[in-house]
């Protein structure tokens, strides 16, 4: 029976922390994450961003460049955020659809991956209280060799990107 | 407490998913498009396209008929859904934003008509505010519109656009730009900063010499 509660305990913490607004990634982080950045290492996180949900929706985007700087291939196997309840990569296809995908994405050595409008994003849906302009999202994304990064992404207002307007 | 979380997270997103896979079928013809032809910043479309005819529901529930109701007036149409996190709400803030540059003498005429893809979630109250956040104090008149499935695909077929399939969530990008004329000589593609090219072309498209 108490294991049964575990995850309701761990759900409401997770609203109760996100809504208060103090931790918007509530998966385990990096305590000094202070850069928006993850330039260090074989796998390169730059340019992170999200996009504020319009309400009534309580849908947000994520939106970042992966850079493989290695000579082997590595898989973005899944992104991960305390900001909503589920976080899903989506690619857009040959065929023009945008599409979850569940086994992750190859990326390819020393060559790079782009999330942007009409491509590809992360779509985190039921965002835990409000996300603003000037909040920040903290996402993991987990490789299958390089393991987990985390990087800090700026809340942006819709149609915007980093450095725009 | 952070294994708890995965299993948590792991847990929900086995039950939420999103979008569903699966590959549009369109059963109208797509619009030709010729990016870049002559005076426009948009994707020129070749040959003009007619302002379509399609009767749907406002978000008061009242019926509105576009090619009635928006006869004579520039008009920016869109298809697609609240629930969509980047093209749509990036296209309407683009829209918003375009407008703000141009002169008020066309924005007051001017229709932003956005037609909802996704019928089972939809309501006329969460598009009415989904669409406010755009709307707001903008002297533009916008319209949200809803209806049957059958309704928004006679739309998107009256229109020329690719039919929305996977409940709504796969659905044309595309901001059609009619003018006085009633003819859309000019479209603009997925979203991304259009809000320039908007704000070039409208002027030229109101000015009827679109």
């Amino acid at each position: 029976m108490r294991l049964a509660w575990l995850p309701v305990t761990a759900g409401a913490i997770v609203a109760a922390v996100g809504a208060a607004g103090l931790i918007r990634g509530a998966m385990a982080q990096a305590p000094a994450a202070a850069s928006s950045t993850s330039a260090a290492g074989p796998i390169a996180v730059t340019n992170p961003y999200v996009w504020a949900p319009v309400p009534p929706s309580r849908t947000a985007a994520a939106y970042f460049t992966v850079y493989n700087t290695t000579g082997r291939d590595d898989r973005l196997l899944d992104v991960q955020t305390g900001a909503g309840t589920s976080a899903v990569l989506h690619l857009t296809q040959s065929n023009g659809s945008m599409v979850p995908i569940p086994n992750g994405v190859v990326v390819h050595a020393r060559s790079r991956l782009v999330l942007s409008v009409g491509k590809g994003h992360v779509m985190i849906e039921g965002v835990i209280g409000t996300l603003k302009p000037g909040q920040t999202v903290d996402l993991e994304l987990d490789f299958q060799n390089a393991g987990p990064i985390n990087v800090v992404a700026p809340v942006l207002p819709v149609g915007t990107t980093p450095g725009s307007r | 407490m952070r294994r708890v979380l995965f299993v948590l997270i792991a847990a929900v997103l086995a039950l939420v998913g999103c979008s569903s896979s699966g590959s549009p079928k369109p059963k109208g013809s797509a619009l030709i498009v010729a990016p870049q032809v002559g005076k426009y910043a948009g994707a020129g479309l070749v040959p003009a396209q007619p302002r379509p005819s399609f009767t749907l529901s406002d978000t008061a529930g009242k019926s509105f008929a576009f090619g009635t109701v928006t006869a004579k007036h520039p008009t920016f149409l869109y298809f697609g859904y609240t629930h969509c996190p980047d093209v749509c709400p990036a296209t309407m803030a683009d829209i918003r934003l375009a407008l703000s540059k141009v002169p008020a003498s066309i924005v007051s005429r001017t229709y932003v008509v956005f037609v909802s893809t996704d019928v089972k979630r939809d309501t006329g109250a969460v598009i009415k505010q989904w669409l406010g956040n755009f709307s707001v104090s903008s002297k533009a008149t916008w319209v949200g519109l809803r209806g049957t499935k059958a309704q928004i695909d006679a739309a998107q077929a009256a229109a020329h656009i690719p039919l929305a399939t996977d409940d709504g969530e796969t659905h044309s990008a595309q901001t059609l730009l009619y003018g006085p004329d009633d003819y859309a000589r000019v479209t603009f593609l997925t979203s991304d900063n259009e809000d320039q090219a908007m704000a070039h072309d409208l002027p030229i498209v109101a000015g009827g010499n679109g």
